[in-house]
């Protein structure tokens, strides 16, 4: 096929602008703060096989794993009107909050023309604690799995099956408004795929799709060429995973070959008894973030940017956990550590690109119980920015979140409306970012008072070590938990689950960013 | 008395105001360094006629902003929050970039201060305000050098006490001070701040600007434009500058508006593009409002038109990326160097593909006052058509595709998106290069008709001169939507007694005052909210109605909330009258007749009559393809249109016939 430069362009900006649009559905008709305020999903179409066309540009860690969401979907057969909901971590998912809705795209023929699917995090799934982020030894701790099942057909909810999943989660009312808003995220890809099918044939929509995969494909592999040929390791660890296994190591070994990088984990620890699992769609994820990062940010982001990186880890790892290890905190705090690792290998031959670590967790909090406002049980989740890394002509950030995840705040008074809490403080945490010629960025401090008796989980990392830095630089201070209760101040580690008092203060101060190379003085 | 019309721009300041009955333009160059010199020049040049009424609309606090050239202003927060700023949404607007960089603050860390004090969200107080530190933290304030002040707590919007304590002590220092609760009394501290804190940084550059202007027309009276399609006086535009923001596009907005209304068309889309960026906005029978805007990444919660722009205009660079898709924008050669048919510049834009393609035509380009250069674009083309394996042609046509495509997409975002389909709407093309894509536009969006009005280069100008004097007023409430009616009186009441006071104030009699309430409404347990007017019916069905049409679905048996209640308060002022003429049957004079030139359509050159806007006579019909020329825009005809000339002198196209 001759590809006219021309309907590639605008097919690049239609596609992108369905999964964008399908974005602001689910925003706006969510009901938890945690899509609406804090924005944690993503959207995206796939072609006929399951390719990813184009994802909007949401959240980094849905990257590679909403395509294996997607192909898990599709073992089922579809009829018009068919949804498929999942969050299996071992079926297509990441871990199970993160609840994923497919949708066929059916045109004239009798199998699905495109697929659109969007993944949302919903704030409780059951599980041994609220929020369903626990400190789980295995899978089945984390709440309810849904393998993928078909919740919507010919357009008609189930009714017994979703009676029975709002029947195992903590806030039924909130989870069913969540869902809806992803239903309708999806009708409307569905409806603008159709419209864009009825303007330009069938027949050159599926070409243009398979022409922007080519065309971001060509992009990667000209990033990939960019980078001197050979081989490059690095290796850091995960602290500990709140069941005694500590300094758990993840090593990646990149090699660069002309236009093609092969990542290698061998090296990396077996999967352990604690939350810290990833399965290997996290991995993916992880890497293809990175590749990504080395592209223009206004490319497309496609299936065809993963074809030139090939991706080998061993089954049974802590990056490629097997049925059933406990995976909830895989996602948000090994996903960042696998950027840290793959980033720290390609820093020595790519130096003026790559900074030094960022704040490497997304310091996870889940508060549950019951509002004495309302007398209704209520289940808060949040994660909380830090420093990232400076680089060879820049300081770092401050007080944003980095790499996998770009979700927002829950601001302090939508906060107090929602929830039985006072903030008492919420700012930079000035002095954290490691020093050096160029100084990290500096981390968050974040307080929180509970007016009320409640269970409190927090999962965390970087909380003995700092996020290294390069050339000399420091390390950005490790973040720190702490627990004050009627003025006594008690230090917690980085993973920990309890009850805690009314009154009580959570106080969460998350790590610094790596500084870059030596201080004048130093040298 | 002559109403006057200001609008500055970033090349011209424009002036408009009526003589006889007719429109006049006066044009003076912008002065960017003391903008008040070009509004100044231009009403020495008018005042010669009767004492002038103004209407500005200034760029003033837009530029201060963009350009990071504020006041020297302090920030007082709760203790433990001063950082709100900083940290924003602790969000990245680049997911991909590993050397990301937010906009700074526009107040540093030094010059952010905290206080103990707190209110919860009932407005109860948690703790009083420590009053020492308060009065040392004034005391410091005043030996800092600071020139503005910004206040804003939390909760302060249930429970001003504190705030209000903190603006009595910073009195006396004799500076602007903003406090959040009477800028934004609505819940969500980053936002309120940031809108409030760009209100302290502006004020000081506002008030001096508007006293020069002031000192040069004595007692003459001047009203100042705002972002909500409204305008208002000097002495709150003072004081509330963070409403002035954007008034130039939202000028544009309201002359189309008026204009539409007055030749019959209240539902439109207005197509605003010029030589960098584009503005759209959707009018269904009303001004459209937002209350999520943001400038230079600062989020502004005040209401503003909703406008939705795109970086692609004119100006805007073409170029075959490394991956080979022909891409438009979002660079733009600007004004310097330009276009290279401008002479100057080195790489081929819209405009060049427009003259390319004859749809511009040099004898005729600003009446021929700026000269253009279509020697120098026929090389560049023929490089873009061997890099691309498309003919030269195509290589044009696929130039003004592309940035089409990017124009359709920013309308179905404020159209479509929204649960409107634009085929029931007029497409109002105006600015430099409106009429140009206008009609392609229009049939890639299925719109039956576009309206082109008479001086489509400055309707800015001419829709300050027909706004409605209009104060915003809001405050969060956080209550059930099935409240009993006559709680919502009860909320009302105080605002709407505070607004007719208000515009009493800005010298408007009682009886060309009116009140439109609108509720913010949401499921319980959502966070986004709908504006739902409340026109005294129920407004809980009203809110299920709008939130269907807007998302697809409602659910009438889920609990509504009111978050926050809304008053628009109007004062409907004094207007010029549209100058209306008879239509008649006469065909087109044979002096509109420029001549014929060769122009592309569908990748073909057809003979094409130029036509000269200025001669047509109310009922005038003109078949495409044609094009017609004026001094500030072009309109093409494509083959298949057909345009006429209305009682106003609109130019009504029909973007299909036959």
């Amino acid at each position: 096929m001759d590809v006219n430069p021309v309907l590639l362009e605008i097919f690049k900006n239609r596609f992108s602008a369905i999964a964008e649009e399908m974005g602001v559905v689910l925003n706006r008709t969510a009901f938890s703060p945690n899509i609406k305020e804090r924005r944690d999903y993503s959207c995206a179409i796939f072609d006929a096989r399951g390719n990813m066309i184009a994802q909007a540009a949401h959240i980094p860690v849905h990257l590679g794993s909403m395509p294996m969401s997607v192909r898990a979907a599709m073992e089922i057969s579809f009829s018009e009107g068919d949804m498929i909901a999942l969050n299996d971590p071992f079926r297509g998912g990441t871990h199970l909050p993160d609840i994923t809705l497919v949708a066929p795209v059916f045109l004239d023929g009798e199998k699905p023309a495109f697929y659109v699917a969007n993944r949302a995090h919903h704030a409780d799934v059951g599980g041994m604690s609220a929020g369903s982020m626990p400190l789980s030894s295995s899978i089945f701790q984390e709440g309810l799995i849904i393998p993928p099942l078909k919740i919507i057909s010919r357009g008609r909810i189930d009714a017994g099956l979703m009676k029975f999943f709002l029947s195992n989660v903590r806030t039924p009312v909130e989870r069913e408004g969540d869902f809806s808003a992803q239903a309708m995220a999806n009708l409307t890809g569905i409806r603008r795929f159709r419209d864009l099918v009825q303007r330009y044939g069938f027949e050159i929509t599926r070409q243009y799709a398979e022409a922007l995969l080519d065309y971001s494909e060509r992009m990667m592999r000209q990033a990939i060429e960019s980078i001197p040929d050979g081989t490059y390791r690095f290796a850091d660890v995960m602290e500990d995973d709140g069941f005694g296994a500590e300094d758990i190591c993840i090593q990646a070994t990149v090699q660069i070959e002309k236009d093609r990088a092969v990542v290698d984990f061998a090296g990396s620890a077996a999967q352990v008894a604690g939350c810290i699992n990833a399965v290997s769609s996290i991995t993916l994820s992880a890497v293809l973030y990175v590749f990504r990062c080395l592209m223009p940010e206004a490319a497309p982001t496609n299936a065809g940017c993963f074809r030139p990186v090939e991706i080998r880890s061993k089954p049974g790892t802590v990056v490629d956990a097997l049925f059933p290890a406990a995976v909830a905190g895989g996602n948000v705090e090994t996903s960042q550590r696998i950027v840290d690792v793959v980033l720290g290998a390609l820093a020595r031959v790519l130096p003026g690109h790559i900074p030094a670590a960022s704040q490497g967790t997304m310091n996870n909090i889940a508060i549950g119980g019951v509002d004495p406002r309302s007398n209704r049980p209520f289940a808060y989740y949040e994660t909380i920015g830090g420093g990232m890394g400076a680089g060879a002509f820049f300081h770092g950030e401050s007080a944003v979140h980095s790499h996998m995840t770009n979700t927002r705040n829950t601001p302090v008074e939508a906060l107090e409306y929602s929830y039985p809490f006072r903030v008492t403080q919420y700012s930079v945490r000035k002095g954290s970012g490691g020093s050096g010629l160029f100084c990290g960025g500096d981390g968050i401090i974040r307080e929180i008072r509970l007016d009320c008796d409640a269970e409190v989980t927090v999962l965390s990392e970087r909380r003995k070590r700092g996020p290294y830095g390069l050339y000399g630089a420091a390390a950005g201070k490790p973040g720190k938990n702490t627990i004050i209760r009627r003025g006594r101040i008690d230090a917690r580690p980085s993973k920990f689950h309890e009850r805690l008092q009314a009154d009580d203060v959570i106080r969460i101060e998350t790590p610094g960013g790596g500084g870059y190379g030596r201080e004048p003085s130093d040298v | 008395m002559v109403l006057v019309g200001v609008d500055t721009g970033g090349t011209f300041t424009d002036f408009i105001f009526q003589e006889d009955g007719g429109w006049r333009i006066c044009k003076c160059l912008t002065t960017p360094s003391n903008p008040a010199l070009a509004v100044l020049e231009g009403l020495g040049r008018i005042s010669a006629a009767d004492k002038p009424h103004v209407v500005h609309g200034s760029t003033v606090a837009t530029n201060a902003l963009l350009e990071h050239k504020g006041a020297r202003t302090a920030l007082i927060t709760n203790q433990g929050f001063e950082d709100v700023i900083e940290i924003g949404r602790q969000n990245r607007h680049a997911l991909y970039d590993l050397h990301y960089h937010r906009m700074p603050p526009l107040i540093p860390a030094q010059r952010r201060f905290g206080l103990r004090c707190r209110m919860d969200c009932t407005g109860r107080i948690l703790e009083d305000l420590d009053l020492d530190a308060a009065e040392k933290r004034v005391r410091e304030i005043e030996q800092a050098g600071i020139e503005s002040v910004a206040v804003s707590f939390l909760f302060s919007f249930k429970n001003p006490g504190h705030e209000r304590m903190m603006g009595q002590m910073l009195g006396r220092l004799g500076i602007p001070v903003s406090l959040s609760h009477e800028i934004l009394s609505e819940f969500r501290e980053y936002e309120r701040t940031s809108t409030t804190v760009i209100n302290a940084y502006v004020a000081p550059k506002i008030q001096g600007y508007l006293r020069t202007v002031l000192d040069f027309m004595k007692d003459a009276p001047l009203r100042i434009m705002q972002s909500n399609g409204g305008s208002i006086s000097v002495r709150t535009a003072m004081r509330e500058p963070v409403r002035t923001i954007f008034s130039g596009p939202a000028g544009g907005v309201v002359g189309a508006y008026e204009i539409g209304r007055a030749a019959g068309f209240n539902r439109l889309i207005t197509f605003d593009m010029g030589g960098t960026s584009t503005d759209v906005a959707l009018i269904d029978d009303r001004l459209p409002l937002t209350l999520e805007s943001s400038i230079a990444r600062h989020p502004v919660r005040v209401p503003m038109i909703d406008i939705h722009t795109v970086g692609a205009g004119g100006g805007s660079i073409a170029r075959l990326d490394s991956g080979g898709a022909l891409r438009v924008g979002p660079q733009s050669a600007g004004s310097d160097p330009g276009p290279i048919c401008y002479g100057k510049g080195g790489q081929l834009t819209v405009t060049d593909a427009n003259l390319f393609l004859g749809r511009l035509i040099p004898d005729h380009f600003l009446g021929g006052d700026m000269r253009l250069h279509p020697d120098k674009i026929s090389a560049p083309f023929g490089q873009m058509a061997a890099q691309t394996r498309l003919s030269e042609i195509q290589v044009a046509e696929g130039i003004v595709q592309v940035v089409n495509a990017a124009m359709e997409r920013a309308i179905r975002v404020v159209s479509v998106e929204k649960g409107f389909d634009p085929a029931e709407f007029t497409l109002f093309a105006f600015g430099g290069a409106g009429g140009l894509h206008a009609v392609f536009l229009a049939r890639l969006l299925n719109i039956p008709r576009v309206l082109v009005p008479v001086n489509p280069g400055i309707l800015s100008a001419i829709g300050m001169l027909l706004a409605d004097v209009v104060k915003d007023y809001s405050l969060t409430v956080m209550t059930s939507g099935s409240c009993d009616p006559q709680r919502i009186e009860e909320m009302f009441a105080p605002l709407e007694t505070e607004a007719v006071k208000d515009l009493f104030a800005e010298g408007i009699h009682r009886n060309r005052i009116s009140l439109k309430r609108y509720l913010d409404m949401r499921y319980e347990g959502q966070s986004y909210e709908i504006l739902v007017p409340a026109r005294g019916d129920d407004p809980v069905a009203a809110f299920h109605e709008l939130h269907r049409r807007a998302y697809g679905y409602c659910s009438v048996q889920k609990n509504t909330e009111i978050v926050n209640i809304r008053l628009r308060a109007v004062g409907v002022s004094e207007k010029p009258e549209l100058k209306k003429g008879e239509l008649s049957n006469e065909p087109l004079c044979e002096a509109c007749f420029l001549g014929n030139r060769p122009v592309v359509f569908e990748g073909r050159f057809i003979s094409t009559p130029i036509i000269s806007r200025q001669g047509l006579c109310p009922g005038n019909r003109i078949q495409g393809p044609a094009i017609l020329v004026e001094y500030s825009a072009t309109t093409i005809l494509p083959p298949g249109a057909a345009a006429q000339a209305d009682a106003f002198g609109n130019l009504l196209i029909e973007t299909w016939t036959g």
